[in-house]
């Protein structure tokens, strides 16, 4: 019955509170050692999701499995294997930094000379060395943050959720924590949560897209990508063609004039898929120069909004 | 048990490093103080009964006061889910959180040790009356902290929780001092129900199976009310 690829199984989980559906049959699953970024606007379902997975919010329908456990029928199971570190980082501000990770760690089950030493080794990799005797409440966010995720980590959890990590942090605290979280990936199974959506490009080779309590999508960012309605387009500079000419070319569909610059003419080509090659063959062939050839892909951000947007055209037509 | 103990360790700490345990302690101390001057001078008696029958009442007001924080404030600050995350039972947590209360109370009765200790110097006092008085004044700080763990799992905002927790020990209070306005027909029955009944033969020297029951009975039907309400958050 354990499958022993998928760490993490969401089947068809749903969660209603009161007459509200939060989650309306959310499914994915995560195979071992792999990180996936879980993105979604505000409201998505994200954190009630996570917190189904954690074993803190049982769900109405579906079934969460975590290492093969049954998050409701083996709940200590799942959360001696799971390390959870909710969107605000669960501080005791009266705590050092040392006293809490210690707390956690013996909660977790760790006790006496091994949870000193796991202390110890978590507090050297998220990079919180010579801090154990600062009191939580007078530590920056991005102190806390290193701290929530060093107790998501004391107990050396094969599986870690993180809801929006990074949230809140300046840039480059940003980076330390992301790089903290590449590292982490090698050696763990991840979800992280998040809508800074470039994290995703950085840390997540797959994702999964929830808006309104329901998985949209889920694939590589790639795949993702192909999802934007709105093709790839070029950016294209040069001499002695016309747009016309242009509109010719194999695979292009819309051939898009800009103000010239320097006495080059520019122009925006959009297309199937990548006509560089062509374009430049083109300009060659009818004589003219090219100063520069640009190619751009959609981005993240609008395969996102076009994902989650066409969610939103398809509810409101219904409705 | 070993989650009790950490549970117990970190509120223990939490008490020793927040002010509010230490204003308490102060109040309590100084009220004691008040009891036992007034108690000595007016019935010139070497006898503890006024100071220790004012402590149960002190105790009504100061131990939700204590414990209004437990469940309350883990969940404004979003550490109830780091608690229910964890591989621990809720029950250990209660008992954990419950334990640490008690264990305060029963320091600040420590603190009162000195009023017999000035006393004996003074006079003769009975001893025996004094322990078993000490047990039963111990006995409330129980019940009555397991009534304020009940109120603090009900809200998350600590200052309700500590009222709800005083209103909901002043009937147990009221009911053996407004006996005469009480229908005749129940008056017996609800006299049975009150803390002070039998928190008296305590304070006569006396331990009585049916007060310990008491007291037991009040204490685990609170922790288990407690548990009941923290388990079904989690379902709504």
């Amino acid at each position: 019955m354990y499958n022993d690829v998928f760490m993490v199984e969401a089947l068809g989980i749903s969660k209603s509170y009161g007459p509200t559906l939060a989650l309306d049959g959310v499914s994915f699953s995560v195979e071992r050692g792999e990180i996936v970024g879980f993105l979604g606007p505000n409201g998505a379902g994200k954190t009630t999701t996570m917190r189904i997975l954690t074993g803190y919010l049982p769900a109405s329908g579906g079934q969460a499995k975590i290492a093969g456990f049954d998050v409701f029928d083996h709940p200590m199971e799942v959360k001696r294997r799971v390390g959870y570190l909710p969107e605000t980082p669960p501080l005791y501000p009266e705590l050092s930094v040392g006293e809490y990770l210690a707390f956690v760690g013996e909660l977790r089950g760790l006790s006496g000379k091994e949870c000193r030493l796991k202390v110890g080794a978590v507090m050297e990799r998220v990079g919180l060395v010579g801090w154990e005797r600062r009191v939580l409440g007078s530590l920056s966010k991005g102190y806390r943050q290193r701290v929530g995720l060093a107790q998501a980590l004391v107990h050396d959890p094969p599986v870690l959720i993180l809801d929006e990590p990074t949230s809140g942090l300046d840039p480059t605290q940003m980076v330390g924590i992301r790089s903290l979280i590449q590292e982490l990936a090698a050696t763990h199974t991840v979800i992280l949560s998040t809508h800074v959506l470039s994290e995703v490009e950085i840390l997540c080779p797959r994702a999964v897209v929830i808006g309104r309590g329901r998985v949209l999508a889920t694939g590589t960012l790639d795949a993702l990508r192909s999802r934007a309605k709105r093709g790839s387009w070029t950016l294209l500079e040069a001499r002695g063609v016309q747009a016309v000419q242009l509109g010719s070319a194999a695979g292009v569909q819309q051939v898009e004039p800009l103000p010239d610059s320097d006495g080059w003419s520019c122009f925006r080509v959009l297309s199937a898929g990548d006509v560089r090659a062509v374009l430049v063959a083109l300009v060659h062939a009818a004589g003219g120069q090219v100063r520069a050839v640009e190619s751009k892909l959609p981005s993240l951000e609008e395969a996102f909004i076009d994902i989650v947007g066409e969610e939103g055209v398809t509810r409101g037509s219904a409705a | 048990m070993k989650a009790v103990w950490t549970i117990w360790k970190k509120e223990m700490r939490v008490y020793a490093v927040s002010p509010l345990a230490y204003v308490f302690l102060g109040a309590f101390l100084f009220l004691s103080g008040l009891f036992f001057y007034l108690g000595v001078t007016l019935t010139g008696e070497a006898s503890l009964r006024v100071l220790l029958a004012n402590l149960a009442v002190t105790q009504l007001f100061v131990l939700p006061m204590l414990t209004m924080r437990h469940f309350a404030e883990e969940r404004r600050q979003g550490t109830l889910e780091l608690l229910f995350t964890a591989p621990v039972p809720i029950g250990a947590i209660v008992i954990g959180k419950w334990l640490s209360s008690v264990t305060l109370c029963v320091l600040m009765l420590a603190g009162t040790v000195v009023f017999p200790v000035i006393l004996s110097y003074y006079g003769d006092p009975d001893w025996g009356v004094m322990i078993t008085s000490y047990l039963g004044l111990a006995a409330v700080a129980c019940g009555f902290s397991a009534a304020g763990l009940f109120a603090s799992s009900l809200t998350d905002d600590q200052v309700a929780a500590g009222l709800l927790g005083i209103v909901m020990l002043l009937p147990f209070w009221l009911v053996n001092q407004a006996e005469a306005l009480l229908p005749e027909d129940w008056a017996e029955g609800a006299r049975k129900i009150g803390v002070l009944v039998h928190l008296d033969s305590f304070q006569r020297g006396v331990i009585d199976s049916s007060d310990v029951l008491y007291f037991f009975g009040f204490t685990f039907i609170f922790l288990f009310l407690t548990f009941r309400s923290l388990e079904s958050r989690r379902w709504r």
